[in-house]
């Protein structure tokens, strides 16, 4: 259904730019993996706090509203300079298993974290129990390395 | 020099050459295996790592004092470092001709040396003074020279592990 769009994301004078240059793709690659870090970093300082397995000392919802713009700042870095790539690679992204199981968590996972884990980990102290905030914690690891992390990997792994 | 240089070229040969390297670089799944375990480690490490920076910068996670952020963050900084540092080295075990002969890889770890240069600095320097500042929202320059630099350096280490695949320098 989707495959004419691929196909002209991979036709597109984008990509015949992108594939033009030598540095522009591995560039893209590096900068990509630098916001990856960004992002990573400010989803597990508020993920083990919700564990109770570091930061005890200040509030999860302290520790919440200060990872969140930086958790924002590092997921647009990461669409930024992932759109150049799908359009690079559109084709070999179409015929990818682990491209497609990353694009069915991804926004999973987002709406996950903008909503719920958002409402959970901002709330007022002592309204959320620890056992609640322990579970929001451990789903919201599963979803970013499970689901969408370590599938982005393998997607160049395995082609 | 040029024996010297040789002479660890053979044993590098020798590693690669031996069973155990072969088969690692040859079985795509355990290969892969490390590749994502070495990049979800990187993401603990210099995520927590870049989390502490940003306080120090004055930029991030200000509502808690530093000292607290840091000792609180460290054991999953040192895991997530252990972890990078085994899963990298059985990646070059697997492969060692490759990354001997690789220019962003010696890049990767000139970088390193000095990220970690930089981090005992700040030990040693500003951070022995840390009850004066802990919770200013200004820390002083010395930590905000330690923050920027730990930012820009471990970035750059990340971006040079990134481009080890472009061996656009190497010459066999």
């Amino acid at each position: 259904m989707l495959q004419p769009y691929f196909q002209a994301m991979n036709d597109s004078w984008v990509a015949k730019a992108i594939s033009e240059s030598l540095w522009i793709y591995p560039l893209d690659q590096a900068i990509h993996l630098v916001f990856l870090a960004l992002f990573a970093g400010a989803i597990l300082i508020l993920d083990i706090r919700l564990l109770g397995l570091g930061m005890r000392e200040q509030s999860v919802s302290k520790v919440a509203r200060d990872a969140w713009p930086w958790m924002i700042v590092g997921l647009l870095g990461l669409v930024a300079t992932g759109i150049p790539q799908l359009i690079q690679n559109a084709m070999r992204e179409y015929y990818s298993e682990f491209f497609w199981i990353k694009m069915y968590f991804l926004p999973v996972a987002l709406i996950y974290t903008l909503t719920i884990r958002r409402m959970v980990s901002q709330a007022e102290e002592g309204r959320v129990n620890p056992g609640m905030q322990k579970i929001v914690g451990v789903v919201s690891i599963l979803l970013w390395f499970g689901g969408v992390a370590v599938p982005s990997r393998l997607i160049g792994l395995f082609t | 020099m040029s024996e010297f240089l040789a002479s660890i070229q053979s044993v590098v040969q020798l590693v690669q050459d031996s069973e155990t390297s072969t088969a690692l670089r040859e079985s795509q799944y355990v290969w892969s295996l490390f590749e994502v375990a070495h990049v979800v480690s990187m993401c603990l490490f210099a995520g927590l790592i870049v989390m502490m920076d940003l306080r120090l910068l004055g930029v991030g996670n200000m509502q808690t004092p530093f000292s607290q952020l840091q000792k609180r963050l460290f054991p999953w900084q040192m895991l997530g470092m252990t972890m990078s540092a085994i899963t990298g080295g059985v990646l070059v075990f697997g492969d060692p001709m490759r990354f001997y002969a690789n220019i962003f890889f010696w890049m990767k770890m000139t970088l390193m040396v000095i990220a970690a240069l930089n981090a005992l600095a700040f030990h040693y320097i500003s951070y022995f003074s840390v009850d004066t500042w802990d919770g200013n929202k200004v820390p002083p320059f010395g930590a905000k020279l330690a923050g920027a630099l730990g930012i820009l350096l471990w970035g750059f280490v990340i971006v040079s592990g990134r481009l080890i695949p472009y061996n656009w320098f190497q010459n066999n």
